[in-house]
C-alpha cells in the first residue's frame, strides 16, 4: 500500500528524518502537508522548555573541570541519558537525526577518548552545526578535543608526523576510500594538520612550534597550508559532495543508494557551498524518497528502535533503559566499533540482537516499572478505548503506519480479547500491554 | 521427524502448553540449515578439521569409542592484572626494592619453585597446579608494547600488530572452519558484548559481531524472549503470538523477511538452549560472583549437546592504579576459586581433559609501585592455561627485573601469538598460519 496518501508519506518521512512520531505531533505535521513538514524539519522551532530543563538537570555533573576521573563516572551515565532523552522528546527531530548521522560519520568512541565531558562537547558541536555548512562542521570536528584524541592528531607534529587523522579525514569524512587522493596527499595533509595539542583541562590549543609551516601540495594545490586550508580544499571538492550525498541518500532513502538522486544532491551541495540544509531539502523532497523501492527498505538501528518507542508511547523523560539495553541491542551511542562507525543494515540483525530488541520492548511495556510509559493512560488520553479493533488500529498507525496484512491485525485483535474486549480489563490484566509489546517487537516495527 | 515450532499450525495446536518445550528440538541446530530449510539436521562438511567435528558433535556420537571433545574457554582479565603480584619472584631483591608497600611477603606465597610463588589468594589454582593441570607461560607480550588498554586489547584480540586488522583470532578460526555450516551454539560469548576476538570477517560492523552469529548469553535463563513478570499469566500467549507474527511477516519479503527469519532462528535457539541445558546441575560449588556464574553458564553449555566448542568470558577491575592491596587479592581469589569450581564440575563428569582454558590480560603492570600504592600500565605478564589436557608447569623465561625497558617495564620473551599458535595446532589441529598468517614458536603446553 505504501504511499497512497500524503499522511503515509509524512509517516515515512518522520521515520527517516526523525525518530518516529507520537500521535499528536503526527497530526500537526499532517496539517502542514509534506512540503510544509520538510520546511518545519529543516527550520524547526526552539526546543521545548520541559526537555531543556530535563537535559540541563541530567547534564549538571558536567560543571567543573573537564578531565576529572572521579566526576567522570557520574558523567558517563548522564552523557548517554541526555542524548537519548533528546532524541525521544525533541521538537527538532531532523537536527537530532543529523547529529546522530554525524556521530556515525565522524565516529569517535568513548572507549578510547575515555572522558565523557569531551564526548559531550563533541555532541554539542555536532548538534550546533548539524544542518549548517559542511566546511564549518568539518573544521570544528578537526579541532574537536575528542577527535584530536581519538584519531591521534593531538600527537601529530612536524618532527613526528601522525597520519591517522589525515587518512581518515579523506577516507571516511570527505572523499571516500580510493576516490581521487593519493598516499602523498595524506602525508602532505598530515603536515598541514600539525600543531594541535590538548591542554590539561581538555581544551584544544594550537602550538606554532609543533606546526609544520612549510609548503604542502594537497590534491594538486600547493601552498603554506594550515588545517583550515585542507578542510576548505576537501569541503569544496566535488568528490566530497558525491561521497556525502551518496551516504545521505543511503541513510534517508534507500540502503542500496540511488545514483541519480545522489548526483542531484551533489549538484545542490556544489551550488550552495556545501549547505547541509539544502542538500537535505533536495533529498527529502525527491520523488525517489517516496517510491515503493524506498518503502520499508531500511532496517532501523537499535537507537531508532528504542527512542522511537519512547517517543510514540510518550514515555516519561529521562530513563536508564536505553543505556542499559543499547549494548545488548548492538549499538551503544558514543561507542562506535571503529572510526568508520557502525556498518548497520543487515549487521544490526542476528538472533541475539533480535531477542534484545524484543526484550527492550518487554521492558518498556512492563506494567510496573519506573520511567515506563503509562500505556492505559495513553489510550484514555486519545480516547481510544471503544473496541479491540479501534485500539489495534490506532496502535498500528502509531508504530507501523497501519500497513499490515489482515492476519496480523486479526491476531492482535484476538490478543486483546476480540469481541469480548473490555478496555479496563485488558489494561488490568496486561493484554493491552501485551498487544503493544507485540507491535513494538514484531518485524514490521524493525524497519523504517 | 521434527515439529517446527514456528509454523503457525504447530503453534495453534500447542497453545496451552509451555511454549519453550525441550521436546520440540533435540537435534543440533545449524545456521545455514535453519535459514534455508527450517529446522533440519545438516551434515557436517568433510572439509572440517576433525577436532571441530568432534567438538561440535561428540555427544551425539555413539559412545563406546573414546571420542574426546576439544573445547576452548577463554578468560579475559580486563584492566591489566598485575603479573608480579600474581606470580611473584620472591628471591629478587629488586622486586622488594621496587615495591616497598605492595611486594608480597615470601613466607605467604604458594611456592612454585625456589624463585617463584603464587599469590596466597590463588590457593585453589595452586592445588590444580600441584595436580599438573596448570601451565603458566611467563613473560608474555609482543614487540613495541602499547600501554593503552584499548590498543593492547585490540592487539591481543586481533592477534595482529596492524591497526587495520578488523577480525579476531577466534573469529578467523571460525571463518577458516566453515562456521556457517555448524551449530549456532558452536561458539558463545558468555557476557553482553561480543569480544573482538570472536569477530568474524563477515560481521565486524555492529558492536555485537554482526551477521555471522555468535550468540552472547549472560545466563541460560535470560537468553530468552523475556516476559513481563508483572503479567506472568500472559507470558505463554504473548510468546505464542510473537512467534506467529515472526512466522507470518517472513512472507513480506525484503528486509522484513530477513528480520523475520533472524527472529524465528533466535526463538528456536532459545528453545534449543532450554532443552539442551535443562538437566544441568552443577557438580561443584561455585563461588557467588559474576565471574563464577559465567563459568557455570559455560559449563552448562559445554555439558549440553549443543556442540559448544568455544566459550568466552570477560571480567574486569584489574586496573589497580591505586590501593592495589585492597582490590587485587579479592579479584584473584574470585578468579582462582571460580576456575577451580569450574574444573571440579567438569572433573565430576570426567571431561576435565576435554576443556582447555586460557586466561589472559592485556598487559602486566609497572615493576615500580606508584605514589598511590598502586601500579601503572606495564608490559609482559604471565598467562595461565588450565585443564586436564594441559602439561602442567612453568613455560617461557622469567623476565628479568634488572634488565628493564626505557619505561622501567619488563621485557617480554614469549610472544602471545605463540600461545595461540600452540592452541591452534595442538588443540584444534588447525594450521596456525590460516588464522595467524604466520607460524610462531610451539610452546608445547598441550600433549
Amino acid at each position: 500500500m505504501a504511499f497512497h496518501t500524503s499522511r503515509a508519506k509524512i509517516q515515512h518521512l518522520l521515520r527517516r528524518a526523525g525518530f518516529g512520531y507520537n500521535a499528536s505531533e503526527l497530526e500537526e505535521y499532517v496539517a502542514l502537508g509534506l512540503a510544509g513538514t520538510v520546511d518545519r524539519l529543516l527550520d524547526p522551532p526552539a526546543e521545548g522548555v520541559a526537555l531543556q530543563a530535563v537535559v540541563e538537570r541530567i547534564l549538571a555533573p558536567f560543571a567543573g573541570p573537564a578531565l576529572d576521573r572521579e566526576l567522570d563516572r557520574e558523567r558517563r551515565t548522564a552523557l548517554y541519558r541526555a542524548w537519548y532523552v533528546r532524541m525521544a522528546a525533541t521538537r527538532r527531530p531532523l537536527v537530532e537525526r543529523m547529529t546522530y548521522f554525524w556521530h556515525d560519520h565522524f565516529a569517535t568512541s568513548i572507549s578510547k577518548v575515555t572522558y565523557a565531558s569531551l564526548m559531550q562537547t563533541q555532541n554539542d558541536t555536532l548538534r550546533r552545526l548539524a544542518l549548517g555548512s559542511f566546511e564549518e562542521l568539518l573544521l570544528a570536528v578537526t579541532r574537536d578535543p575528542a577527535m584530536l584524541l581519538f584519531l591521534d592528531n593531538r600527537t601529530n607534529s612536524r618532527t613526528r608526523p601522525n597520519e591517522n587523522y589525515a587518512r581518515e579525514l579523506m577516507e571516511l569524512h570527505t572523499l571516500g576510500e580510493g576516490n581521487g587522493y593519493t598516499e602523498t596527499d595524506i602525508k602532505e595533509a598530515a603536515r598541514a594538520l600539525t600543531g594541535w595539542r590538548l591542554t590539561e583541562t581538555g581544551a584544544a590549543v594550537f602550538r606554532h612550534t609543533e606546526h609544520d609551516p612549510g609548503t604542502k601540495t594537497v590534491l594538486g594545490k600547493t601552498g603554506l597550508f594550515s588545517d583550515a586550508d585542507v578542510v576548505r580544499l576537501l569541503a569544496s571538492h566535488r568528490g566530497t559532495a558525491r561521497y556525502l550525498s551518496d551516504k545521505l541518500v543511503r541513510f534517508f532513502v534507500r540502503p542500496d543508494g540511488h545514483a541519480g538522486l545522489a548526483e542531484r544532491a551533489a549538484d545542490t551541495y556544489m551550488a550552495t557551498n556545501g549547505s547541509i540544509r539544502q542538500v537535505l531539502r533536495t533529498i527529502l523532497l525527491a520523488p525517489e524518497m517516496y517510491e515503493p523501492a524506498a518503502y520499508r527498505s531500511i532496517i532501523k538501528s537499535p537507537t531508532e528502535v528504542m527512542v522511537g518507542l519512547r517517543r510514540a508511547l510518550e514515555a516519561p523523560l529521562d530513563s536508564r533503559a536505553e543505556t542499559d539495553s543499547g549494548r545488548a541491542l548492538g549499538q551503544l551511542i558514543y561507542d562506535p566499533p571503529s572510526p568508520a562507525g557502525w556498518t548497520g543494515g543487515g549487521d544490526w540483525i542476528n538472533a541475539t540482537t533480535v531477542l534484545a530488541r524484543a526484550n527492550y520492548a518487554t521492558r518498556i511495556t512492563a506494567m510496573r516499572a519506573d520511567a515506563n510509559p503509562d500505556i492505559p493512560a495513553l489510550y484514555r488520553r486519545y480516547r481510544v478505548t471503544g473496541s479491540a479493533a479501534a485500539v489495534v488500529d490506532w496502535t498500528l498507525d502509531l508504530l507501523v503506519a497501519g500497513d499490515v496484512k489482515d492476519d496480523t491485525r486479526d491476531l492482535l485483535i484476538d490478543h486483546l480479547g476480540g469481541m469480548h474486549f473490555d478496555f479496563e480489563a485488558a489494561a488490568r490484566d496486561g493484554r493491552l500491554h501485551g498487544m503493544v509489546y507485540l507491535v513494538a517487537s514484531m518485524p514490521l516495527y524493525q524497519v523504517a | 521427524m521434527l515439529t517446527n515450532p514456528l509454523h503457525p499450525e504447530t503453534v495453534n495446536k500447542r497453545i496451552d502448553e509451555p511454549v519453550e518445550d525441550a521436546r520440540i528440538l533435540t537435534a543440533p541446530l545449524t545456521r545455514r540449515g535453519f535459514i534455508t530449510k527450517g529446522i533440519a539436521v545438516v551434515g557436517i562438511g568433510s572439509a572440517l578439521p576433525a577436532a571441530f567435528v568432534r567438538s561440535a558433535f561428540a555427544e551425539g556420537v555413539p559412545t563406546g569409542t573414546a571420542t574426546k571433545r576439544r573445547v576452548l574457554v577463554v578468560l579475559q582479565l580486563g584492566g591489566a592484572n598485575d603479573g608480579l603480584n600474581t606470580v611473584a619472584p620472591y628471591t629478587e631483591g629488586a622486586y622488594y626494592d621496587a615495591r616497598p608497600r605492595l611486594a608480597l611477603k615470601a613466607e605467604n606465597l604458594l611456592k612454585l619453585n625456589d624463585r617463584l610463588g603464587l599469590a596466597p589468594e590463588l590457593a585453589s589454582i595452586k592445588a590444580m597446579y600441584d595436580r599438573g593441570q596448570v601451565a603458566i607461560v611467563q613473560g608474555v607480550g609482543y614487540p613495541q608494547p602499547n600501554r593503552s588498554h584499548f590498543r593492547s586489547m585490540e592487539i591481543w584480540h586481533t592477534a595482529s600488530l596492524r591497526e587495520d586488522e578488523e577480525t579476531g583470532w577466534l573469529g578467523r578460526l571460525l571463518d577458516a572452519t566453515h562456521y556457517e555450516q555448524q551449530t549456532v551454539w558452536r561458539a558463545a560469548n558468555v557476557g553482553v558484548e561480543i569480544p573482538e576476538s570472536l569477530r568474524t570477517a563477515e560481521g565486524h560492523g555492529s558492536s555485537l559481531g554482526g551477521s555471522t552469529f555468535v550468540p552472547s548469553i549472560t545466563s541460560v535463563g535470560s537468553y530468552a524472549l523475556q516476559m513481563d513478570s508483572a503479567a506472568r499469566n500472559q507470558a505463554t500467549r504473548r510468546t505464542t503470538d510473537w512467534v506467529r507474527l515472526y512466522a507470518e511477516q517472513a512472507a513480506l519479503g525484503g528486509a522484513l523477511a530477513f528480520v523475520s527469519k533472524a527472529g524465528s532462528e533466535a526463538y528456536a535457539s532459545t528453545v534449543q538452549l532450554r532443552g539442551a541445558t535443562s538437566t544441568y546441575q552443577p557438580r561443584a560449588t561455585y563461588p557467588n560472583n559474576a565471574f563464577a556464574t559465567a563459568l557455570k553458564t559455560s559449563a552448562q553449555l559445554i555439558t549440553s549437546n549443543l556442540g559448544t566448542g568455544i566459550c568466552y568470558v570477560t571480567t574486569g577491575g584489574f586496573d589497580t592504579h591505586s590501593g592495589q592491596a585492597g582490590t587485587q587479592p579479592t579479584l584473584l581469589r574470585a578468579v582462582s576459586d571460580s576456575v577451580a569450581a569450574f574444573y571440579a564440575d567438569l572433573a565430576a563428569r570426567g571431561i576435565d581433559s576435554e576443556v582447555t582454558t586460557m586466561m589472559w590480560t592485556e598487559f602486566g603492570r609497572r615493576v615500580r609501585e606508584n605514589g598511590s600504592a598502586g601500579t601503572d600500565h606495564g608490559t609482559a605478564t604471565p598467562l595461565f592455561l588450565f585443564g586436564g589436557a594441559v602439561k602442567g608447569g612453568l613455560y617461557g623465561e622469567t623476565p628479568s627485573l634488572r634488565n628493564l625497558d626505557e619505561n622501567g617495564d619488563l621485557k617480554f620473551n614469549t610472544d602471545f601469538r605463540s600461545v595461540y599458535s600452540t592452541l591452534l595446532e595442538r588443540w584444534f589441529k588447525t594450521d596456525p598460519k590460516d588464522v595467524l598468517g604466520a607460524s610462531y614458536r610451539d610452546l608445547g603446553f598441550l600433549a
